[in-house]
């Protein structure tokens, strides 16, 4: 039976002989209780405008991608250059169990996290085996893979035209109403894994994957169950993309690999990551809103778009600091640590 | 408590080690010598699972580990420090312990805040509290060397492998390492396997030594015995001092 306990600045959770503690301190929690009110609110600015909330949309689910990778990068000290793999894995296993068996959405959410696990635990190995540029190169090549698999057998994927009128997840009379609600809905997905991931980074996981990720042999010769570790954060942030991917087949209705399995997309993917803070997860919102800004008032260019975007990017990368991103341009004065510093006080 | 009988460990054609016999007795420090090169590392590589030998095994307090892997063997009381210090150079010191503390031997009733309070007397005991939200990869040579210390005696072992610990260090350094080291020893109970270079610490800390030469066990004993002995004189500087 789990005991909670609620003290003064935490909460104290026991059960048989584990104890795990929740440090609550609402002084830490005014930017950030800003930050997603204002994210709360917006829709009631832009309730005429549906192009910018579904590129808000977009931005949030950009977000909830980039989340679980920089987990990923974190967890098993691998750079992984293909995280939209998952996105088509996820995306396909909805879209098809939709159209042919006419699954519920709730029930294709269960076949996709079960699919995405499966596939994830099957790749999983190639976390041990592939070190630095060889573990990127071979999660490069497969997307691209399934890309050409969704070309090859073209009479069930559809690739070049993609999957299109699935079952949305809610259905309001009133049109805009239905770009308010899911941008709520990705909004609330993308704040999810924040959650998620921000908790398992603070945590006592957090401090043995920080450790797997500075130098594996020392970490397992700590007691850290490496592969374990590596495994298993192989496979969640895949379940996590996953999920996204079945998000955008329920709310969007169309689904073509061709849009998401492509090289552009992982590129936007990982730039998201290093513009917003490589070390910090929540670096990713700032990046993906300023990403699909940017992207979105550069695409009336017309085909001069295909020049620019990459020219800024590139401008972006060279001109925030290092590996600390947009994110390191708010906490200016912190050195780059996975987790918040742990204030010991000597009674 | 460390029986190693007849291990042999080969490189492609080299033989690292070969069928090398020794036992640590609970509460002793040994001394592991021999110059560069006489698989004095592989030795310790083996013992704490990094390299799987040949033939031969390696018991420890009765259960065989052989070709375990390191978390295992860290698990069931094992641990180890590094020649060339290999400190987690982006966490901080306290972190790095605390990685210790909560994957060592499995602590009840351990929470993230309670853990980092464990690490920070380990840290404290080596002297390195003032330090604990300094990046590892900002410290000394001497302080990277003492986080090691308290990295490895946060996973609670029973046995510590110690490898070149006074490598580079100034004599009031090494002096005050060997203290730290005695007084570990005394207050966690602990037995040191130890390997050195500096003859002059190993003579004073250890009540025994095994000397390896070309990966062979060429003598053990006390070191005074041993240092006197012609064939470590011969190993160490040649056949022409042997003779004098």
């Amino acid at each position: 039976m789990v005991n909670f306990e609620l003290r003064r600045d935490r909460i104290v959770a026991r059960w048989r002989d584990k104890k795990t503690e929740w440090v609550i301190e609402p002084r830490y929690w005014r930017n950030s209780t800003i930050a997603i009110t204002c994210l709360f609110i917006l829709p009631l600015f832009l309730y005429g405008f549906p192009h910018i909330l579904t590129m808000f949309t977009t931005a949030n689910l950009y977000a909830a991608i980039a989340i679980p990778l920089a987990l990923q990068l974190l967890g098993t000290g691998r750079v992984n250059f293909g995280p939209q793999l998952y996105l088509g894995v996820g995306g396909y296993t909805a879209a098809l169990l939709n159209l042919h068996f006419g699954w519920n959405p709730a029930m294709t959410l269960m076949a996709t996290i079960l699919v995405c696990a499966a596939i994830a635990l099957i790749l999983s190995p190639t976390t041990w085996i592939a070190k630095g540029l060889y573990f990127s190169l071979i999660t490069l090549i497969l997307p691209l893979t399934f890309l050409d698999i969704t070309y090859i057998w073209g009479d069930i994927f559809r690739g070049e035209v993609g999957l299109v009128g699935m079952s949305p997840l809610l259905a309001f009379k009133k049109v805009t109403w239905n770009y308010i609600a899911y941008y709520y809905l990705s909004l609330i997905l993308m704040l999810l894994y924040l959650l998620v991931c921000d908790r398992t980074v603070r945590s006592r996981i957090g401090v043995s994957m920080a450790a797997v990720n500075e130098n594996e042999n020392v970490a397992r010769m700590m007691g850290v169950r490496v592969d374990a570790y590596k495994v298993f954060f192989y496979v969640a942030p895949s379940i996590l993309t996953g999920i996204v991917g079945w998000f955008i087949v329920h709310t969007f209705r169309t689904f073509a690999g061709v849009t998401y399995l492509p090289l552009e997309f992982m590129a936007k993917i990982l730039i998201i990551v290093i513009i917003g803070g490589r070390a910090f997860l929540y670096g990713a919102i700032p990046g993906a809103y300023l990403i699909s800004i940017v992207e979105d008032s550069l695409r009336r260019l017309g085909p001069v778009n295909y020049f620019v975007f990459p020219l800024i990017l590139i401008a972006l990368i060279v001109v925030l600091p290092r590996g600390e991103g947009l994110w390191g341009l708010y906490k200016k004065r912190r050195p780059r640590d996975y987790f918040p510093k742990l204030h010991v006080r000597r009674e | 408590m460390l029986e190693i009988t007849s291990v042999s460990k080969n490189f492609g054609g080299l033989a690292a080690v070969s069928d090398v016999s020794f036992t640590v007795k609970e509460g002793e420090v040994v001394g592991l010598i021999g110059p560069n090169g006489a698989g004095k590392t592989t030795l310790l590589n083996l013992i704490c699972g990094i390299y799987k030998p040949n033939s031969g095994s390696i018991r420890f307090e009765g259960t065989d580990i052989t070709g375990m892997p390191s978390n295992k063997i860290c698990k069931i009381g094992i641990s180890r420090t590094y020649q060339i210090p290999q400190p987690f150079e982006s966490m901080t010191a306290l972190a790095g312990v605390l990685v210790g503390v909560l994957n060592g031997k499995k602590r009840a009733h351990m929470s993230l805040p309670d853990a980092s309070l464990e690490a920070s007397y380990y840290l404290e005991f080596v002297g390195l509290f003032s330090k604990r939200d300094t990046l590892a990869r900002d410290l000394n040579l001497y302080e990277l060397r003492m986080l090691e210390l308290a990295r490895a005696l946060a996973t609670t072992p029973k046995l510590l492998l110690l490898d070149e610990v006074m490598a580079g260090l100034n004599p009031s350094e090494a002096s005050k390492a060997l203290d730290m080291i005695w007084s570990a020893q005394d207050q966690f109970a602990i037995t040191i396997l130890w390997i050195e270079h500096v003859m002059k610490i190993i003579m004073n800390a250890t009540q025994r030594v095994v000397v390896l030469h070309y990966g062979k066990k060429i003598a053990e004993g006390p070191p005074r015995e041993v240092t006197s002995d012609p064939k470590i004189i011969e190993a160490y500087l040649g056949a022409k001092y042997a003779q004098h």
